[in-house]
Formats: C-alpha cells, sequence, structure tokens
C-alpha cells in the first residue's frame, strides 16, 4: 500500500471509530433518540481523538528531533513536566484555574516547556542512553513533584490523582475542553511542515545544515510545538504512556520511515489508538470505566514488545 | 581568467580553546579540483567545515559569492555540497528516499547511475555495505547542486571504504563536476588521488605547509617533513 493510500484508508477507520466511540457509553449501545447520546458523548469522543492526535504527533517530531527512536513524550519528562504545571497551578491558585479556559493550558505548556528546556539543555549531544537516563530523571522528579504537591492539597488531590492515571476524559465537556482541543489541532498542522528537517536532521546536524535546514530553528520549533501538544493532550486526558512511542513505531512500519507520512500516520494512529482504548474501557465495564491511559498500558506494553521483536528479525 | 569560487584569507577556528585550524588561506577557481591532504588531526575535516559554514571561524571568506557564515543555511546550500568522511542516518531509508529528501529525485536517479548503485535503489541503507551507504551518500550531495557553475562541492574522504572501481567513478564525478564549471575541495589520504588533482594543499597541526600544483606540493622533501617518512 502506498503511504497515500495508507493515510486516506487510516482516515477511513478513524471516523468509524469515531462513529463507534460514539455509540459506546453507559447509556446504552446506540447513538439514542435523535442522537442525544452521541451528544452527550461528544466532547469526550472529540477530546480523546484531539488528544491522541497530539500524542501521536509529539512522540514522532521528539523521535525525529532527537533522531532518536526510543525518544517519547511520556517517558522523555514532557508529559510529566506538563501535568506538574498543573499541579503547581492548582497547588498554588486553585481558584484561578477555573477563571478563564487558557489559564490550564497556560500552566501546562509551561510545565512542559521546562521540562523540553532542560532535556535539550542536559540530555542532547551525547548518546542515545544519556537523552533517555535525563528524561527519565526529569519524568521521576516532575512526577514526585506532582504527588507531593496533590498530597498537600485537599481539594485537588482526586483531581491531580486521576489525571497522573490518565482519567480526565470523562471530566470532558465542550466548556472545559474547546481550547486544548483546538490547542492538539494546531499543534500537529504546525509540525507536520516540519518534516523535511527531521527527514535531513537523520543525518546529522552538520548534514542537515549542509542541505539547508536552519538546524537551531527547526529543533525550537519543533521542542516548542511538541510542549505545546503535551501540554493541550495531557489537559484532556491526564498522563498517558506508550502512544507517542508506539504510534510512531506503527506508522514506520506501515508508511516507511519519511516524515512527510510518518508525522500525519503518527497522529491518526495516536488518535486511533486512544479513541480504542477509551471506548474499550467505557464499553467493557460501563458502569465503572477503566481510564484510557490503563487501556493503553494493557494493550499498548505486549503491541510495543511484539514490534521491538520484529525490528531485530 | 577564471572566476574565483572560493576566496579564504587567514581562516582560524577555536574548538574548546584550542586552535585546530590556524590562519589557513585558499583560493579556488572554476573547473579546478583541489585536494587538501595532511596526516590525522592537521585540520583536513575543520577546513571543509569552515568552507562550508558550518563551524564558527574567524578571517575572510567567500563561497559561491556569499560568506557562508553570514548567509542562511537554505541559501549556501543552494550553491554548495558538504559530505562528511562518515556519514550516518537514523533512520532506515530505502536508497530512492533519499533523492526526495534532497530535493530532487531525478537528479540524485542520474548520481545513482553515475555511482553505480542503480541496483540498490530499493534497497535500505542498513542493508548496503559501508562503501555502498558511502556512495549513495555522495550522491546526495552532488544531486543537491542541480547547477553546477559556479557551485562548490566539499568532500570529507570522499574514497573512505569505497571499492576500487567505486573509488575511480567518484573521481570522475568530481572531474566532470569541476568541468561543468563547478569548484571540489576534496580531502583526502590517498595521494595518487591528489596528484592527479589541479591544486593540492597540505597541511599539518592546522596551518598550511604548502599550496599549489602537485609537482610543487607533493615533494619528497614536503613529504618527509609533514608525515615524518
Amino acid at each position: 500500500m502506498t503511504p497515500a493510500r495508507a493515510t486516506l484508508a487510516g482516515l477511513a477507520g478513524l471516523a468509524a471509530l469515531v462513529a463507534l466511540a460514539l455509540s459506546v457509553g453507559a447509556q446504552g449501545f446506540g447513538w439514542g433518540d435523535g442522537g442525544a447520546w452521541a451528544l452527550l458523548r461528544a466532547p469526550r469522543v472529540l477530546a480523546a481523538l484531539a488528544s491522541g492526535l497530539a500524542l501521536g504527533v509529539g512522540g514522532a517530531a521528539q523521535q525525529g528531533v532527537f533522531r532518536n527512536p526510543l525518544a517519547d513524550p511520556g517517558l522523555t519528562g514532557v508529559f510529566g513536566g506538563a501535568l506538574f504545571g498543573i499541579a503547581i497551578l492548582l497547588g498554588c491558585a486553585p481558584e484561578a484555574a477555573w477563571r478563564h479556559a487558557w489559564v490550564m493550558p497556560a500552566a501546562a505548556f509551561a510545565g512542559a516547556l521546562g521540562t523540553s528546556a532542560l532535556l535539550v539543555l542536559w540530555g542532547r549531544g551525547g548518546s542515545s542512553a544519556r537523552l533517555l537516563l535525563t528524561g527519565l530523571g526529569l519524568n521521576a522528579f516532575t512526577a514526585a513533584g506532582t504527588l507531593v504537591i496533590a498530597s498537600r492539597s485537599g481539594e485537588s488531590r482526586e483531581l491531580l490523582t486521576n489525571g497522573a492515571f490518565g482519567d480526565w476524559l470523562g471530566m470532558a465537556t465542550f466548556e472545559l475542553a474547546w481550547l486544548p482541543i483546538l490547542l492538539c489541532l494546531a499543534s500537529t498542522l504546525l509540525l507536520l511542515p516540519l518534516a523535511r528537517a527531521f527527514d535531513l536532521l537523520a543525518f546529522g546536524e552538520d548534514a542537515a545544515r549542509g542541505f539547508g535546514v536552519d538546524v537551531g530553528r527547526a529543533r525550537r520549533d519543533a521542542v516548542m510545538l511538541t510542549a505545546l501538544a503535551a501540554a493541550a493532550a495531557t489537559c484532556l486526558v491526564g498522563q498517558v504512556a506508550f502512544i507517542g512511542l508506539l504510534a510512531p513505531h506503527l506508522a514506520r512500519k506501515i508508511v516507511g520511515p519519511r516524515h512527510r507520512w510518518v508525522l500525519p500516520a503518527s497522529a491518526l494512529l495516536g488518535a486511533a489508538l486512544l479513541l480504542v482504548a477509551d471506548t474499550l474501557g467505557r464499553g467493557l465495564w460501563p458502569q465503572a470505566p477503566l481510564s484510557a491511559a490503563a487501556v493503553t498500558a494493557v494493550l499498548g506494553a505486549p503491541l510495543f514488545i511484539w514490534i521491538a521483536r520484529g525490528s531485530h528479525e | 581568467m577564471s572566476e574565483t569560487i572560493i576566496e579564504a584569507v587567514a581562516l582560524a577556528v577555536e574548538l574548546g580553546g584550542r586552535r585546530i585550524l590556524d590562519g589557513v588561506s585558499l583560493r579556488a577557481e572554476a573547473h579546478q579540483v583541489i585536494a587538501v591532504v595532511g596526516p590525522n588531526g592537521a585540520g583536513k575535516t575543520t577546513l571543509l567545515r569552515a568552507l562550508a559554514g558550518l563551524v564558527a571561524s574567524t578571517g575572510e571568506l567567500r563561497v559561491a559569492g556569499q560568506d557562508p557564515r553570514l548567509g542562511s543555511a537554505e541559501a549556501n546550500a543552494r550553491r554548495r555540497a558538504y559530505c562528511a568522511q562518515k556519514p550516518a542516518c537514523a533512520w532506515d531509508y530505502r536508497v530512492r528516499d533519499l533523492g526526495g529528501i534532497v530535493g530532487s529525485p531525478e537528479a540524485f536517479a542520474e548520481r545513482l547511475t553515475q555511482f553505480g548503485l542503480n541496483d540498490l535503489a530499493d534497497r535500505r541503507l542498513t542493508r548496503l555495505s559501508g562503501g555502498e551507504q558511502k556512495a549513495a551518500h555522495l550522491a546526495m550531495a552532488f544531486a543537491s547542486l542541480v547547477e553546477p557553475f559556479g557551485a562548490v562541492l566539499l568532500l570529507d574522504e570522499p574514497a573512505d571504504s569505497l571499492d576500487v572501481a567505486r573509488q575511480a567513478l567518484a573521481a570522475d564525478a568530481i572531474r566532470r563536476f569541476a568541468q561543468a564549471g563547478g569548484a571540489a575541495v576534496v580531502a583526502t589520504h590517498d595521494l595518487g588521488f591528489a596528484r592527479s588533482c589541479d591544486v593540492v594543499i597540505v597541511m599539518a597541526e592546522g596551518r598550511l605547509i604548502a599550496a599549489g600544483a602537485p609537482s610543487v606540493t607533493l615533494t619528497p622533501d614536503v613529504i618527509a617533513s609533514t608525515w615524518g617518512a
């Protein structure tokens, strides 16, 4: 299958998944009278779709800019930084968090950007192990910070704990989610034109510069947009592991390594993975849904091991 | 009189407080192939990177009509190509993908033929030998300069890991590039290839030891004092 056909097939598959996701819920199977149930589920489905796009493309972008197939904003602390930013906001000024639609995404963006900057500063330029170890350290630090704040703030404790378990999709309403959804879509679209820079960065910074890439600008744009994607997705779903790692790997298996196809395919696969996870979590246990993050980990871990084994054959 | 395409005066590079390139001057004209020779650590790679504008340097520099330190990466790449000694790639592209990545698939397809890589176009890079990978990267560098006239090719050890047949193909491609009006600067350990070039620059410890026609630069005395042989 050519990459163009695979992308079209992916879009069609995603549309079918959206229709299925709108049909599944605690009220029963179907769209309800006049689509009432579907309308009720629409914000959650849209939030899962948008955050999945951002998580998938964010993973592909981080792998592209660091030239590292194991880079994933979930592993390298960027998602952790976004949730830590939200935790600091809720710990310091909980009443301000809900005053304007932009406050929570701004806090998440500041946190994600902070960890991204430290990752670039401390982790880049060495071996891939150095990048990952720096990221794991940042991830552990931000997770611990979020936990400390959650344990000290009574009213935000449950909210932050749910965020750490990737269980925020159930809270999605149009009023709460419209801005993060727009930011997910915007960061996804803005990352796509960096495909050529990622393709050439694969040959090293000297080669990329030699072939006309403004490496500093491409890296800055990629880091900022990945942080924005991570922040917006975190506002919608909380922390979800694996999608940023799994979606680009699956994408490369389907469309090959060129980033002009890997970026959109990772976005579509990320959206599909998160939608499937959320729909399964709601559909199998309608009265006590399992979080999208939990289902993603249950499905993603064996899938990832299968891919890793395949890559050595 | 030929057009001067590269002019460097007292070019110097410091890395980590150490002077890697120390006041090197050179001039290249259209239709010329210039060999840069010298022992390991002489500064050949740094000279090429400085000419490409890939490392901060002091001194006067003009490459293909502009100072590469001031122009944008995109503007520099239109008139100058650079191929590193040991090119590597993070992703397992197919050979034919490289033409699209470099932005000129037709020119790249022609270069694949020129470097004897046509049969390998559908192979992934990891399935190629070291020499075949190097030839594919050279094809990329050549293909990025669609119009050789007035352009500059900077090649770091192009013959490194190539077999004898591909070394001859690479030498032929460099010569044809120069014949079409470009200038090529080639860092090499192959003194036989250097003797076939128009100008040879001999370097040691970041400094210029000799520059000129091979007959006046690659003398037994210069070789003995530079390489200690």
